[in-house]
Protein backbone atom coordinates (compact mmCIF):
# COMPACT_ATOMS: atom_id res chain seq x y z
CA UNK A 1 0.00 0.00 0.00
CA UNK A 2 2.67 2.33 1.29
CA UNK A 3 4.20 1.51 -2.18
CA UNK A 4 1.48 2.09 -4.56
CA UNK A 5 1.10 5.83 -2.85
CA UNK A 6 4.54 6.56 -3.34
CA UNK A 7 4.33 5.66 -6.70
CA UNK A 8 0.80 7.45 -7.14
CA UNK A 9 2.04 10.26 -5.39
CA UNK A 10 5.73 10.32 -7.36
CA UNK A 11 3.52 10.42 -10.84
CA UNK A 12 1.21 13.30 -9.77
CA UNK A 13 4.06 15.50 -8.84
CA UNK A 14 5.87 14.71 -12.00
CA UNK A 15 2.85 15.55 -13.88
CA UNK A 16 2.28 18.83 -11.56
CA UNK A 17 6.28 19.47 -12.51
CA UNK A 18 5.60 18.68 -15.90
CA UNK A 19 2.51 20.86 -16.68
CA UNK A 20 4.71 23.96 -15.01
CA UNK A 21 7.15 23.57 -18.56
CA UNK A 22 5.59 25.26 -21.48
CA UNK A 23 8.37 23.00 -23.53
CA UNK A 24 6.43 20.44 -22.34
CA UNK A 25 3.32 21.14 -22.82
CA UNK A 26 3.85 22.87 -25.93
CA UNK A 27 5.50 19.87 -27.52
CA UNK A 28 3.20 17.11 -26.10
CA UNK A 29 -0.06 19.14 -27.28
CA UNK A 30 1.23 19.97 -30.71
CA UNK A 31 3.94 17.30 -31.41
CA UNK A 32 0.86 14.29 -31.55
CA UNK A 33 -1.46 16.33 -33.20
CA UNK A 34 1.48 17.12 -36.68
CA UNK A 35 2.27 13.75 -36.73
CA UNK A 36 -1.48 12.30 -37.14
CA UNK A 37 -2.05 14.75 -39.48
CA UNK A 38 1.08 13.27 -41.69
CA UNK A 39 0.07 10.28 -41.15
CA UNK A 40 -3.36 11.37 -42.16
CA UNK A 41 -2.12 13.03 -45.72
CA UNK A 42 0.03 10.00 -46.32
CA UNK A 43 -2.43 7.07 -46.17
CA UNK A 44 -4.64 9.39 -48.71
CA UNK A 45 -1.92 10.51 -50.81
CA UNK A 46 -1.72 6.42 -50.98
CA UNK A 47 -4.88 6.32 -51.75
CA UNK A 48 -5.78 3.78 -48.55
CA UNK A 49 -8.68 5.37 -46.27
CA UNK A 50 -9.84 2.26 -44.97
CA UNK A 51 -6.37 2.39 -43.31
CA UNK A 52 -6.92 6.11 -41.79
CA UNK A 53 -8.11 4.87 -37.99
CA UNK A 54 -4.99 2.45 -38.14
CA UNK A 55 -2.56 4.93 -39.16
CA UNK A 56 -4.28 7.37 -36.30
CA UNK A 57 -3.96 4.63 -33.91
CA UNK A 58 -0.09 3.98 -34.83
CA UNK A 59 0.18 8.09 -34.88
CA UNK A 60 -0.70 7.52 -31.56
CA UNK A 61 1.52 5.20 -30.15
CA UNK A 62 4.50 6.89 -32.01
CA UNK A 63 3.44 9.78 -29.46
CA UNK A 64 3.33 7.58 -26.41
CA UNK A 65 7.54 6.15 -27.63
CA UNK A 66 8.16 10.03 -27.69
CA UNK A 67 6.73 10.88 -24.89
CA UNK A 68 8.79 7.95 -22.68
CA UNK A 69 11.61 8.52 -24.82
CA UNK A 70 12.29 12.38 -24.45
CA UNK A 71 10.08 12.54 -21.26
CA UNK A 72 11.82 9.70 -19.50
CA UNK A 73 15.65 11.21 -20.50
CA UNK A 74 14.41 14.71 -20.13
CA UNK A 75 13.31 14.79 -16.71
CA UNK A 76 16.66 13.13 -15.69
CA UNK A 77 18.87 15.31 -17.60
CA UNK A 78 16.51 18.49 -16.28
CA UNK A 79 17.01 17.31 -12.56
CA UNK A 80 20.83 17.01 -13.58
CA UNK A 81 20.34 20.74 -14.78
CA UNK A 82 18.60 21.83 -12.01
CA UNK A 83 20.87 20.20 -8.76
CA UNK A 84 18.44 17.45 -7.85
CA UNK A 85 19.52 14.50 -9.62
CA UNK A 86 21.79 13.72 -6.27
CA UNK A 87 19.14 14.50 -3.90
CA UNK A 88 16.87 11.55 -5.82
CA UNK A 89 19.39 8.99 -5.85
CA UNK A 90 20.26 9.67 -2.12
CA UNK A 91 16.50 8.97 -1.55
CA UNK A 92 16.04 6.04 1.09
CA UNK A 93 14.04 3.92 -1.25
CA UNK A 94 15.53 1.62 -4.07
CA UNK A 95 16.26 3.91 -7.00
CA UNK A 96 13.41 1.80 -8.87
CA UNK A 97 11.15 2.98 -6.94
CA UNK A 98 12.04 7.00 -7.07
CA UNK A 99 11.95 6.80 -11.28
CA UNK A 100 9.16 4.36 -12.09
CA UNK A 101 7.00 7.54 -11.13
CA UNK A 102 8.48 9.67 -13.62
CA UNK A 103 8.41 6.85 -16.51
CA UNK A 104 4.92 6.05 -15.92
CA UNK A 105 3.49 9.69 -15.78
CA UNK A 106 5.57 10.30 -19.31
CA UNK A 107 3.39 7.05 -20.47
CA UNK A 108 0.07 8.46 -18.94
CA UNK A 109 1.35 11.95 -20.54
CA UNK A 110 1.58 9.71 -23.47
CA UNK A 111 -1.91 8.64 -23.52
CA UNK A 112 -2.64 11.98 -24.46
CA UNK A 113 -1.34 11.49 -27.82
CA UNK A 114 -3.20 8.51 -28.34
CA UNK A 115 -6.20 10.42 -27.65
CA UNK A 116 -5.92 13.83 -29.51
CA UNK A 117 -5.01 11.60 -32.92
CA UNK A 118 -7.81 9.65 -32.25
CA UNK A 119 -10.15 12.82 -31.55
CA UNK A 120 -8.37 15.10 -34.21
CA UNK A 121 -9.27 12.16 -37.26
CA UNK A 122 -12.39 12.14 -36.16
CA UNK A 123 -13.39 15.84 -35.82
CA UNK A 124 -11.01 17.00 -38.77
CA UNK A 125 -10.95 14.40 -41.11
CA UNK A 126 -14.01 12.37 -40.32
CA UNK A 127 -12.50 8.92 -39.46
CA UNK A 128 -14.77 6.74 -38.19
CA UNK A 129 -13.78 5.09 -34.83
CA UNK A 130 -14.99 1.66 -35.86
CA UNK A 131 -12.76 -0.79 -33.62
CA UNK A 132 -13.28 -4.22 -34.31
CA UNK A 133 -12.59 -5.17 -30.40
CA UNK A 134 -14.33 -1.53 -28.70
CA UNK A 135 -14.14 -3.00 -25.18
CA UNK A 136 -10.54 -4.61 -25.93
CA UNK A 137 -9.01 -0.98 -27.54
CA UNK A 138 -9.10 0.88 -24.23
CA UNK A 139 -7.82 -2.12 -22.12
CA UNK A 140 -4.93 -2.36 -24.64
CA UNK A 141 -4.00 1.59 -24.60
CA UNK A 142 -4.03 1.54 -21.05
CA UNK A 143 -1.51 -1.74 -20.59
CA UNK A 144 0.10 -0.51 -23.63
CA UNK A 145 1.02 2.98 -21.78
CA UNK A 146 1.80 1.50 -18.50
CA UNK A 147 3.99 -1.32 -19.84
CA UNK A 148 6.15 1.56 -22.10
CA UNK A 149 6.50 3.31 -18.89
CA UNK A 150 7.72 0.13 -17.10
CA UNK A 151 10.44 -0.09 -20.41
CA UNK A 152 11.33 3.71 -19.67
CA UNK A 153 13.31 2.53 -16.26
CA UNK A 154 15.42 0.54 -19.05
CA UNK A 155 15.89 3.66 -20.91
CA UNK A 156 16.24 5.78 -17.49
CA UNK A 157 19.30 3.98 -16.63
CA UNK A 158 21.25 4.68 -19.24
CA UNK A 159 20.40 8.10 -19.53
CA UNK A 160 21.56 8.88 -15.84
CA UNK A 161 25.22 6.80 -16.55
CA UNK A 162 25.26 8.72 -19.83
CA UNK A 163 25.93 12.43 -20.02
CA UNK A 164 24.70 12.86 -22.78
CA UNK A 165 21.14 11.56 -23.31
CA UNK A 166 20.12 13.66 -25.55
CA UNK A 167 22.04 12.32 -28.27
CA UNK A 168 20.69 9.07 -27.36
CA UNK A 169 17.16 10.34 -26.99
CA UNK A 170 17.21 11.93 -30.59
CA UNK A 171 18.67 8.67 -32.26
CA UNK A 172 16.28 6.20 -31.12
CA UNK A 173 12.81 7.52 -31.86
CA UNK A 174 12.81 6.49 -35.36
CA UNK A 175 14.36 3.20 -34.85
CA UNK A 176 11.86 2.57 -32.84
CA UNK A 177 8.61 3.53 -34.84
CA UNK A 178 10.09 2.23 -37.32
CA UNK A 179 10.94 -1.58 -35.87
CA UNK A 180 8.12 -1.80 -33.71
CA UNK A 181 5.54 -1.37 -37.26
CA UNK A 182 3.63 1.41 -35.62
CA UNK A 183 2.69 2.90 -39.09
CA UNK A 184 3.37 0.47 -41.39
CA UNK A 185 4.20 -3.37 -41.22
CA UNK A 186 7.16 -4.95 -39.79
CA UNK A 187 6.47 -7.39 -42.84
CA UNK A 188 7.79 -4.83 -44.81
CA UNK A 189 11.22 -4.43 -43.33
CA UNK A 190 14.03 -6.29 -43.59
CA UNK A 191 14.22 -9.96 -42.45
CA UNK A 192 17.44 -9.24 -40.12
CA UNK A 193 15.39 -6.46 -37.90
CA UNK A 194 12.30 -9.29 -37.16
CA UNK A 195 13.81 -10.85 -34.03
CA UNK A 196 14.88 -6.96 -32.91
CA UNK A 197 11.44 -5.81 -33.10
CA UNK A 198 10.35 -9.28 -31.50
CA UNK A 199 12.34 -7.89 -28.43
CA UNK A 200 10.38 -4.89 -28.11
CA UNK A 201 7.64 -4.44 -25.69
CA UNK A 202 6.66 -1.40 -28.23
CA UNK A 203 5.98 -4.00 -31.74
CA UNK A 204 3.88 -6.34 -29.16
CA UNK A 205 1.72 -2.85 -27.82
CA UNK A 206 1.86 -1.56 -31.31
CA UNK A 207 0.19 -4.46 -32.19
CA UNK A 208 -2.08 -5.44 -29.97
CA UNK A 209 -3.34 -1.79 -30.61
CA UNK A 210 -3.52 -2.53 -34.25
CA UNK A 211 -5.56 -5.52 -33.59
CA UNK A 212 -7.72 -4.18 -31.69
CA UNK A 213 -8.45 -1.26 -34.52
CA UNK A 214 -8.76 -4.15 -37.16
CA UNK A 215 -9.44 -7.04 -35.90
CA UNK A 216 -7.21 -9.97 -34.30
CA UNK A 217 -6.47 -11.76 -31.24
CA UNK A 218 -5.58 -8.87 -29.32
CA UNK A 219 -4.40 -10.32 -26.03
CA UNK A 220 -1.36 -12.49 -26.83
CA UNK A 221 0.01 -9.59 -27.68
CA UNK A 222 -0.58 -7.13 -25.08
CA UNK A 223 0.38 -9.95 -22.68
CA UNK A 224 3.69 -10.30 -24.30
CA UNK A 225 3.92 -6.82 -24.01
CA UNK A 226 3.13 -6.53 -20.62
CA UNK A 227 5.56 -9.48 -20.09
CA UNK A 228 8.50 -8.29 -22.16
CA UNK A 229 7.84 -4.60 -20.00
CA UNK A 230 8.05 -6.72 -16.64
CA UNK A 231 11.55 -7.82 -17.68
CA UNK A 232 12.41 -4.08 -18.49
CA UNK A 233 11.37 -3.20 -15.37
CA UNK A 234 13.44 -5.67 -13.32
CA UNK A 235 16.44 -5.59 -15.42
CA UNK A 236 16.20 -1.89 -15.08
CA UNK A 237 15.50 -1.90 -11.38
CA UNK A 238 18.94 -4.23 -11.37
CA UNK A 239 20.71 -1.75 -13.92
CA UNK A 240 19.78 1.62 -11.92
CA UNK A 241 21.59 -0.17 -8.59
CA UNK A 242 24.54 -0.59 -10.87
CA UNK A 243 24.67 2.75 -13.00
CA UNK A 244 24.21 4.55 -9.37
CA UNK A 245 27.65 3.12 -7.84
CA UNK A 246 29.35 3.42 -10.66
CA UNK A 247 27.94 7.22 -11.40
CA UNK A 248 28.93 7.42 -7.62
CA UNK A 249 31.75 5.93 -8.07
CA UNK A 250 33.49 8.02 -11.00
CA UNK A 251 31.63 10.72 -9.67
CA UNK A 252 29.62 11.72 -12.44
CA UNK A 253 26.15 11.71 -11.52
CA UNK A 254 25.81 15.65 -11.48
CA UNK A 255 27.80 16.30 -14.62
CA UNK A 256 25.87 17.55 -17.15
CA UNK B 1 35.70 40.44 -41.70
CA UNK B 2 37.27 39.07 -38.30
CA UNK B 3 33.93 40.18 -36.51
CA UNK B 4 32.10 37.92 -38.65
CA UNK B 5 34.84 34.80 -39.09
CA UNK B 6 36.01 34.61 -35.75
CA UNK B 7 33.26 35.58 -33.73
CA UNK B 8 30.78 33.37 -35.48
CA UNK B 9 33.40 30.23 -34.76
CA UNK B 10 33.78 31.22 -31.60
CA UNK B 11 30.35 31.15 -30.26
CA UNK B 12 29.46 28.54 -32.43
CA UNK B 13 31.54 26.41 -30.41
CA UNK B 14 30.18 28.01 -27.25
CA UNK B 15 26.52 27.75 -27.75
CA UNK B 16 25.74 25.13 -30.11
CA UNK B 17 25.54 22.43 -27.37
CA UNK B 18 26.17 19.51 -30.19
CA UNK B 19 29.54 19.92 -31.03
CA UNK B 20 30.51 16.90 -28.79
CA UNK B 21 31.03 13.92 -31.44
CA UNK B 22 28.39 11.81 -29.20
CA UNK B 23 25.96 14.19 -29.36
CA UNK B 24 26.92 15.23 -32.80
CA UNK B 25 26.38 11.79 -34.30
CA UNK B 26 23.40 10.77 -32.10
CA UNK B 27 21.31 14.19 -32.64
CA UNK B 28 22.39 14.89 -36.21
CA UNK B 29 23.61 12.23 -38.43
CA UNK B 30 22.09 8.90 -36.47
CA UNK B 31 18.40 10.98 -35.61
CA UNK B 32 18.03 12.15 -39.62
CA UNK B 33 19.32 9.10 -41.15
CA UNK B 34 16.72 6.87 -39.54
CA UNK B 35 14.26 9.28 -40.70
CA UNK B 36 14.87 9.25 -43.60
CA UNK B 37 15.17 5.21 -43.82
CA UNK B 38 11.89 5.14 -41.98
CA UNK B 39 9.99 7.61 -44.65
CA UNK B 40 11.78 5.81 -47.39
CA UNK B 41 10.45 2.37 -45.96
CA UNK B 42 6.91 4.12 -45.56
CA UNK B 43 7.02 5.21 -49.40
CA UNK B 44 7.94 1.53 -50.48
CA UNK B 45 4.97 0.60 -48.60
CA UNK B 46 2.56 2.89 -49.34
CA UNK B 47 3.80 3.97 -53.12
CA UNK B 48 3.69 7.65 -52.50
CA UNK B 49 6.66 8.31 -53.70
CA UNK B 50 9.88 6.06 -54.82
CA UNK B 51 13.16 5.90 -53.03
CA UNK B 52 14.62 9.39 -54.73
CA UNK B 53 11.93 11.23 -53.45
CA UNK B 54 12.13 10.26 -49.96
CA UNK B 55 16.18 10.18 -49.86
CA UNK B 56 16.96 13.60 -51.33
CA UNK B 57 13.94 14.82 -49.54
CA UNK B 58 14.59 14.18 -46.35
CA UNK B 59 18.34 14.76 -47.00
CA UNK B 60 17.79 17.88 -47.86
CA UNK B 61 15.66 18.03 -44.86
CA UNK B 62 18.72 17.46 -42.21
CA UNK B 63 19.81 20.76 -42.66
CA UNK B 64 16.96 21.72 -40.59
CA UNK B 65 17.71 20.12 -37.72
CA UNK B 66 21.14 22.15 -37.29
CA UNK B 67 20.05 25.40 -38.41
CA UNK B 68 16.77 25.57 -36.67
CA UNK B 69 18.18 24.21 -33.16
CA UNK B 70 21.89 25.62 -34.10
CA UNK B 71 19.71 29.12 -34.93
CA UNK B 72 18.15 28.71 -31.30
CA UNK B 73 20.82 27.78 -29.36
CA UNK B 74 22.82 30.79 -31.22
CA UNK B 75 20.73 33.16 -29.01
CA UNK B 76 18.70 31.43 -26.42
CA UNK B 77 21.83 29.91 -25.34
CA UNK B 78 23.44 33.27 -24.57
CA UNK B 79 20.55 34.51 -21.98
CA UNK B 80 21.19 30.94 -20.59
CA UNK B 81 24.49 30.70 -19.98
CA UNK B 82 23.89 34.81 -19.01
CA UNK B 83 25.91 36.39 -21.52
CA UNK B 84 23.41 37.61 -23.73
CA UNK B 85 23.69 40.87 -21.65
CA UNK B 86 27.57 41.17 -22.76
CA UNK B 87 26.38 40.69 -26.46
CA UNK B 88 23.93 43.89 -25.98
CA UNK B 89 27.05 45.74 -24.88
CA UNK B 90 29.36 45.73 -27.50
CA UNK B 91 29.80 48.32 -29.08
CA UNK B 92 30.08 46.40 -32.70
CA UNK B 93 26.84 45.73 -34.36
CA UNK B 94 24.56 43.35 -32.83
CA UNK B 95 22.96 42.38 -35.89
CA UNK B 96 26.35 41.90 -38.20
CA UNK B 97 26.73 40.12 -35.03
CA UNK B 98 24.19 37.78 -35.30
CA UNK B 99 23.78 37.38 -38.89
CA UNK B 100 26.98 36.08 -38.53
CA UNK B 101 26.42 33.54 -36.71
CA UNK B 102 24.44 31.88 -39.59
CA UNK B 103 27.61 30.66 -41.39
CA UNK B 104 29.27 27.99 -39.26
CA UNK B 105 25.37 26.39 -38.82
CA UNK B 106 24.92 26.64 -42.32
CA UNK B 107 28.59 24.93 -43.35
CA UNK B 108 27.80 22.21 -40.44
CA UNK B 109 24.12 21.91 -42.08
CA UNK B 110 25.23 21.09 -45.42
CA UNK B 111 28.16 18.86 -43.96
CA UNK B 112 25.33 16.43 -42.00
CA UNK B 113 23.10 16.26 -45.14
CA UNK B 114 26.05 15.41 -47.69
CA UNK B 115 26.49 12.73 -44.88
CA UNK B 116 22.97 12.10 -44.74
CA UNK B 117 22.38 11.70 -48.38
CA UNK B 118 25.53 9.82 -49.06
CA UNK B 119 25.17 6.81 -46.16
CA UNK B 120 20.89 7.08 -47.39
CA UNK B 121 21.71 6.52 -50.86
CA UNK B 122 24.11 3.86 -49.97
CA UNK B 123 22.34 1.94 -47.33
CA UNK B 124 18.67 1.95 -49.72
CA UNK B 125 20.34 1.28 -52.75
CA UNK B 126 19.47 4.67 -54.43
CA UNK B 127 22.03 5.28 -57.67
CA UNK B 128 22.67 9.21 -58.19
CA UNK B 129 24.53 9.73 -60.98
CA UNK B 130 27.77 11.85 -60.58
CA UNK B 131 27.01 14.48 -62.89
CA UNK B 132 23.91 15.24 -60.56
CA UNK B 133 26.42 15.58 -57.43
CA UNK B 134 27.06 19.18 -57.98
CA UNK B 135 23.74 20.50 -58.90
CA UNK B 136 22.83 18.72 -55.70
CA UNK B 137 25.77 20.21 -53.91
CA UNK B 138 24.62 23.63 -54.89
CA UNK B 139 20.50 22.55 -53.96
CA UNK B 140 21.83 21.41 -50.36
CA UNK B 141 24.18 25.04 -49.86
CA UNK B 142 21.36 27.32 -50.77
CA UNK B 143 19.06 25.28 -48.58
CA UNK B 144 21.13 25.01 -45.61
CA UNK B 145 21.98 29.06 -45.88
CA UNK B 146 17.87 29.21 -45.71
CA UNK B 147 17.60 27.25 -43.17
CA UNK B 148 20.03 28.90 -41.04
CA UNK B 149 18.90 32.79 -41.44
CA UNK B 150 15.21 30.61 -40.88
CA UNK B 151 16.90 29.42 -37.61
CA UNK B 152 18.05 32.65 -36.69
CA UNK B 153 14.83 34.46 -36.90
CA UNK B 154 13.21 31.79 -34.28
CA UNK B 155 16.49 32.17 -32.21
CA UNK B 156 15.63 36.09 -32.46
CA UNK B 157 12.12 35.22 -30.59
CA UNK B 158 14.37 33.90 -27.71
CA UNK B 159 14.84 37.95 -26.93
CA UNK B 160 11.52 37.93 -26.17
CA UNK B 161 10.30 34.89 -24.89
CA UNK B 162 11.57 32.61 -22.40
CA UNK B 163 11.28 29.18 -23.56
CA UNK B 164 12.02 29.17 -27.42
CA UNK B 165 12.94 25.12 -27.13
CA UNK B 166 9.26 24.89 -27.94
CA UNK B 167 9.21 27.19 -30.74
CA UNK B 168 12.10 24.75 -32.30
CA UNK B 169 10.64 21.55 -31.41
CA UNK B 170 7.24 22.50 -32.79
CA UNK B 171 9.38 23.63 -35.92
CA UNK B 172 11.10 20.23 -37.18
CA UNK B 173 8.08 18.84 -36.42
CA UNK B 174 5.99 20.85 -38.43
CA UNK B 175 9.12 21.21 -41.53
CA UNK B 176 8.26 17.31 -41.98
CA UNK B 177 4.78 17.71 -42.41
CA UNK B 178 4.76 21.38 -44.63
CA UNK B 179 7.51 21.18 -46.60
CA UNK B 180 6.55 18.30 -48.76
CA UNK B 181 9.19 16.15 -48.61
CA UNK B 182 7.43 12.98 -47.06
CA UNK B 183 3.86 13.71 -48.19
CA UNK B 184 3.66 15.06 -51.83
CA UNK B 185 3.43 18.82 -51.95
CA UNK B 186 -0.04 18.67 -54.23
CA UNK B 187 -1.54 15.99 -51.43
CA UNK B 188 -1.58 18.48 -48.95
CA UNK B 189 -4.71 21.28 -48.52
CA UNK B 190 -3.98 25.39 -50.17
CA UNK B 191 -3.56 26.62 -46.58
CA UNK B 192 -0.91 23.88 -45.81
CA UNK B 193 0.60 24.25 -49.37
CA UNK B 194 1.04 28.08 -48.55
CA UNK B 195 2.96 27.83 -45.55
CA UNK B 196 4.95 25.01 -46.70
CA UNK B 197 5.80 27.60 -49.74
CA UNK B 198 7.19 29.81 -47.63
CA UNK B 199 9.72 27.91 -45.57
CA UNK B 200 13.18 27.20 -46.30
CA UNK B 201 13.90 23.37 -47.94
CA UNK B 202 10.05 23.21 -49.70
CA UNK B 203 11.68 24.69 -52.66
CA UNK B 204 15.09 22.78 -52.63
CA UNK B 205 14.23 19.52 -52.10
CA UNK B 206 12.08 20.27 -55.11
CA UNK B 207 14.89 21.25 -56.59
CA UNK B 208 17.44 18.43 -55.53
CA UNK B 209 14.77 15.71 -56.64
CA UNK B 210 14.90 17.28 -59.92
CA UNK B 211 18.88 17.64 -60.01
CA UNK B 212 19.01 14.08 -58.81
CA UNK B 213 16.82 12.69 -61.94
CA UNK B 214 19.17 14.13 -64.75
CA UNK B 215 17.66 18.12 -64.51
CA UNK B 216 20.61 20.71 -65.57
CA UNK B 217 20.63 24.16 -63.64
CA UNK B 218 18.02 26.02 -66.26
CA UNK B 219 15.56 23.16 -64.65
CA UNK B 220 16.27 23.52 -61.09
CA UNK B 221 16.99 27.26 -60.76
CA UNK B 222 13.71 28.41 -60.55
CA UNK B 223 13.16 26.45 -57.25
CA UNK B 224 16.77 27.35 -56.27
CA UNK B 225 16.26 31.09 -56.60
CA UNK B 226 13.17 30.83 -55.13
CA UNK B 227 15.10 29.16 -51.97
CA UNK B 228 17.49 31.77 -52.10
CA UNK B 229 14.83 34.45 -52.01
CA UNK B 230 13.50 32.76 -48.94
CA UNK B 231 16.69 32.85 -47.09
CA UNK B 232 17.35 36.51 -47.64
CA UNK B 233 13.81 37.25 -46.33
CA UNK B 234 14.91 35.30 -43.50
CA UNK B 235 17.73 37.16 -43.02
CA UNK B 236 16.15 40.28 -43.66
CA UNK B 237 13.25 39.44 -40.60
CA UNK B 238 16.04 38.22 -38.78
CA UNK B 239 17.72 41.80 -38.53
CA UNK B 240 14.36 43.27 -38.12
CA UNK B 241 13.32 41.20 -35.53
CA UNK B 242 17.06 40.94 -33.37
CA UNK B 243 16.52 45.12 -33.70
CA UNK B 244 12.93 45.20 -32.24
CA UNK B 245 13.11 42.37 -29.71
CA UNK B 246 16.58 43.37 -28.12
CA UNK B 247 14.99 47.80 -28.07
CA UNK B 248 12.21 45.51 -26.21
CA UNK B 249 13.94 43.31 -23.58
CA UNK B 250 15.96 46.81 -22.96
CA UNK B 251 12.96 48.92 -22.24
CA UNK B 252 11.49 46.03 -20.21
CA UNK B 253 14.50 44.64 -18.25
CA UNK B 254 13.94 41.11 -19.44
CA UNK B 255 17.51 40.10 -21.06
CA UNK B 256 18.32 37.99 -18.12
CA UNK B 257 15.00 36.50 -17.64
CA UNK B 258 14.46 32.19 -18.01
Amino acid sequence: MKTLRMLLMGMLFHLKHSSRSPFEIGSFVVVPIVQATLAVYLFRAAAEPQKLLQAAVGAGMMGVWSSVLFGAGGAIQMQRWQGTLEMLMLAPRRPVMVFLPITLANGAMGSYALLATLAWGRVLYGIELDFAHPFAFPVAALVTVLSLGAFGILLASLFILVRHANAFMNALEYPIWLLSGMLLPIASLPAWTGPIAAALPTTWGARALREATAGGAVWPSLGLCAVISAVCLGLGALALVHVERKARAAATLALA
Amino acid sequence: MRLLGLGSVIAYRALFNWTTPIVFVGSLLIGPLFQLIFFAYVGRELAVGDDRFYIVGNAVLSVAWTCVFGGTMAIGNERRFGTLGHVLLSPRSRTLIFLGRATPYAANGLLVAAVILTVGALLLGLHIPASAIPLLALCLAVSAVACAFFGLTLGALGLRFRDIWVISNVTTALMVLLTGVNVPFDQLPWFLRAIGAALPVTHAAAAARDAAGGAGLTGIAPNLLTEAGIGVAYAVLAAVLLRIFEAESRRRASLDTL
